[in-house]
């Protein structure tokens, strides 16, 4: 639409809007619907989800925007959001009485487009039609760039796709592939990929055939072929997956590798293994995946409401819960030696195809400092077992966020995320710094178990004193001894907009990386991160992205 | 009587004639010497007395509706609410806190049900149940109700029984003492309109 044809829109637009009020509360309703018709907006309303539902399916061109409560009997409102952003892609608005920004955060993860508060004021209520122009526009710039509009939108896109798949493996050549390309290519962009993991979720993954899944997802010019082998490459990785997290790796070596990097790297190492991000892997772009994987993995008991996953590029699925990391953390100390060894075994494969030394993915060989110390304490695990052993399930609701474009991921391996995401979001990281391993440890339970403060600080404490690798680190300690920026580094910009969304740190300022990183998306398709290697759980996590970050 | 009067409204007042029903209501149930006074009266005067008993009422409405809000019954939400009744809507605040009410009871009484099973009570549900309440509270403008949720909330989470209970009480007798009072205020504003006269601004 031009110009001027969006501002004759804009004109009516306030006047008439179409809206669907949904709320189980019939006072909260009916309050809502005379607010609504104040603002001159033409209302319908329900009580019930489903009817809702029903209502859209019926006619998605019926209404323009929808607003929804919260808690409501007979389905939460968050999964009618996700099952209104997925199937008719309309703006959805969260009504709700928790002013928690727990609940906010869940709301932005799952694709909201704002989130009000009770009681709603009518100020609120008639700034709401921006969000429809906004996403009306944003579909008209994604049609236009998916169309093949041009070199740079390419560019852009692939930038943005790359980081917001998880995998990270065929970086390269995904990077190649577009210029290659005889014939217009599919953009598996992260709202599309979303689509397509919800229209997945919602089938099965056994069940889940391209002609039904292409039906779900309801998006112009996909083809059936395009779909196919979208969800070849899926299962591929899925099953990779699977493997890893069955087979044991050598650690020693990976520790080894690791030590060598790490002493470089310093922190970064550590933060990217703890993201899921394999340090020192060429391409890292799966760092960003897997950090976003990985702290959704953390909190895959909260992963259930995210159902078909994330779908809006706006959350990572990072924020996803710290507080469920650290429990499920400190259930899962033995699988952590698993996870080692799979990063271990990871790690010659990935090394054959990296030219960087490895990437030492698993928190365990960080924690384990010293590449003499073989004693790896028992970290409840930074996850990294928690998340093989639900990689499958995070994967399929990994939280394409968009967010963390996986470009940034791609600076070198000594790029860790800890750099990128120090770097990334300067005013965001730097107060963030101190905070951010403290609330590491913090959210993701690690507070509660010494030893786990222990592996989560140990490299952090090993890299910055080397002489040092016995004990716990102390916060304090490590946050004195821990200067993030001094071994991260290169590609720190690169990991910047991508990184901001490591786990660490509270939600706040992962989604304030994570809304500086999409800005920064030119940086995006800078190094290649070769995740083949990361036979770690979040290697295997960022393998299971790479074939998605192919166009279909 | 009313035959009476109705003589005596046509030999005196014919220009009164039109709200002679309603001021023949409200005499016999209010100010019966404002009858007898205009039965005497010229019109004019009767007119005044009618001016009187409406500035009474009128006065006697923002007085209450101020302690209500003083005392904390109500707050700004309910000022807004009161902004959006228009000719449009001439009864959205009556409709609205109708369903307030209605909410009030059925929430409170799934609590009370839940907090009966001793030994098993579903904290969940009443911890549910109050967020409901307190949402629908705070948007109706029902101050000292959202208050009391909020405590119950607060038991509900620490899964203090013995608070519960007593909360809950506290909100049932809140409810029902806004409702009665809410009741009064919207009498009066008939009584107003009856009299012919404007419901009042009020500033708080």
């Amino acid at each position: 639409m031009t110009m001027e044809q969006e501002i004759e829109v804009l004109d009516q637009f306030p006047v008439g809007m179409r809206v669907l009020a949904v709320d189980d509360d019939q006072t909260c309703l009916r309050i809502l619907q005379t607010l609504l018709q104040r603002c001159q907006y033409h209302v319908t309303t329900t009580n019930q989800a489903q009817t809702a539902l029903e209502l859209l399916r019926e006619n998605k061109n019926k209404f323009d925007l929808v607003i929804s409560d919260v808690d409501m009997p007979d389905m939460d409102g968050f999964k009618l959001l996700e099952l209104v952003g997925l199937e008719m892609d309309l703006p959805v608005i969260m009504l709700s009485a928790h002013s928690d920004p727990k609940y906010v955060m869940k709301g932005v993860k799952h694709g909201a487009c704002d989130y009000l508060l009770k009681p709603v004021r009518i100020e609120e209520l008639k700034n709401i039609w921006q969000h429809v122009v906004r996403k009306s526009k944003l579909k008209k710039n994604k049609s236009n760039v998916s169309n093949g509009s041009g070199n740079c939108d390419k560019a852009n896109r692939k930038r943005k796709e790359q980081y917001e798949e998880e995998e990270e493996e065929e970086r390269g050549n995904d990077n190649d592939d577009p210029t290659a390309q005889k014939k217009p290519r599919v953009l598996w962009t992260h709202e599309l990929h979303n689509k397509f993991l919800a229209a997945v979720d919602h089938l099965g993954v056994e069940r889940a055939v391209p002609k039904k899944i292409l039906d779900l997802m309801n998006v112009d010019k996909l083809t059936r072929e395009n779909v196919a082998s979208h969800l070849q490459k899926f299962r591929v990785a899925l099953k990779k997956v699977s493997d890893d997290a069955i087979q044991q790796a050598n650690r020693a070596a990976i520790d080894s590798h690791f030590m060598q990097m790490n002493s470089q790297k310093g922190l970064g190492g550590f933060y990217h293994h703890h993201r899921g991000i394999p340090v020192g892997s060429g391409q890292f772009h799966g760092g960003t995946t897997m950090m976003r994987h990985y702290s959704s993995n953390r909190n895959l008991g909260r992963l259930n409401s995210l159902g078909a996953g994330m779908f809006q590029p706006v959350s990572s699925s990072f924020p996803r819960n710290h507080n469920d990391g650290g429990n499920i953390l400190q259930g899962l100390p033995l699988e952590e030696l698993q996870i080692n060894n799979n990063i271990n075994r990871a790690f010659p494969s990935f090394t054959s195809q990296q030219n960087s030394p490895m990437v030492a993915p698993s928190n365990l060989l960080l924690l384990e400092g010293n590449p003499q110390s073989s004693s790896l304490p028992s970290n409840p695990g930074f996850s990294p077992h928690f998340e093989i052993s639900k990689r499958l399930e995070h994967w399929s609701n990994a939280a394409l966020s968009t967010n963390i474009p996986q470009s940034d991921v791609h600076s070198k391996p000594d790029t860790l995320e800890w750099n990128a995401f120090c770097d990334s979001a300067s005013p965001l990281v730097n107060p963030n710094l101190d905070t951010n391993p403290a609330s590491l440890c913090r959210n993701t339970g690690f507070g509660s178990t010494n030893a786990a403060q222990t592996d989560f600080f140990y490299p952090l404490q090993m890299n910055q004193q080397p002489a040092n690798n016995s004990g716990p680190v102390t916060e304090a300690q490590l946050f004195r001894s821990s200067n993030p920026n001094e071994g991260l580094l290169m590609g720190q910009q690169k990991l910047q907009s991508g990184l901001m969304a490591s786990d660490a740190g509270s939600l706040d300022d992962i989604v304030n990386s994570l809304m500086t990183q999409e800005q920064s998306q030119s940086d995006f398709s800078e190094g290649d991160w070769d995740l083949d290697g990361l036979a770690h759980s979040e290697h295997a996590y960022e393998k299971l992205h790479f074939p998605f970050s192919l166009s279909a | 009587m009313e035959k009476l009067c109705d003589y005596f409204f046509i030999y005196f007042c014919p220009n009164l004639m039109i709200c002679k029903n309603l001021f023949i209501g409200i005499a016999i149930s209010n100010k019966l010497y404002i009858f007898f006074f205009s039965l005497l009266l010229p019109s004019r005067r009767v007119e005044r007395a009618m001016d009187t008993l409406i500035a009474q009422l009128q006065r006697r409405f923002c007085d209450f509706t101020i302690s209500l809000y003083h005392q904390g019954f109500l707050d700004d939400q309910f000022t807004e609410l009161k902004k959006l009744q228009d000719e449009c809507s001439p009864d959205f605040v009556a409709e609205v806190v109708t369903l307030f009410f209605e909410d009030c009871e059925k929430l409170i009484s799934n609590m009370a049900r839940a907090l009966d099973q001793t030994g098993n009570v579903d904290f969940k549900l009443v911890g549910s149940s109050v967020h409901q309440l307190k949402g629908s509270s705070s948007s109706v403008g029902a101050k000292r109700v959202k208050g009391l949720c909020v405590t119950l909330k607060e038991c509900c989470d620490s899964q203090n029984y013995e608070g519960c209970v007593r909360c809950l009480q506290q909100v049932d007798i809140e409810y029902k003492t806004l409702k009665a009072k809410l009741q009064d205020l919207f009498n009066l504003e008939q009584q107003i309109v009856q009299a012919g006269g404007r419901i009042p601004q009020v500033d708080i």
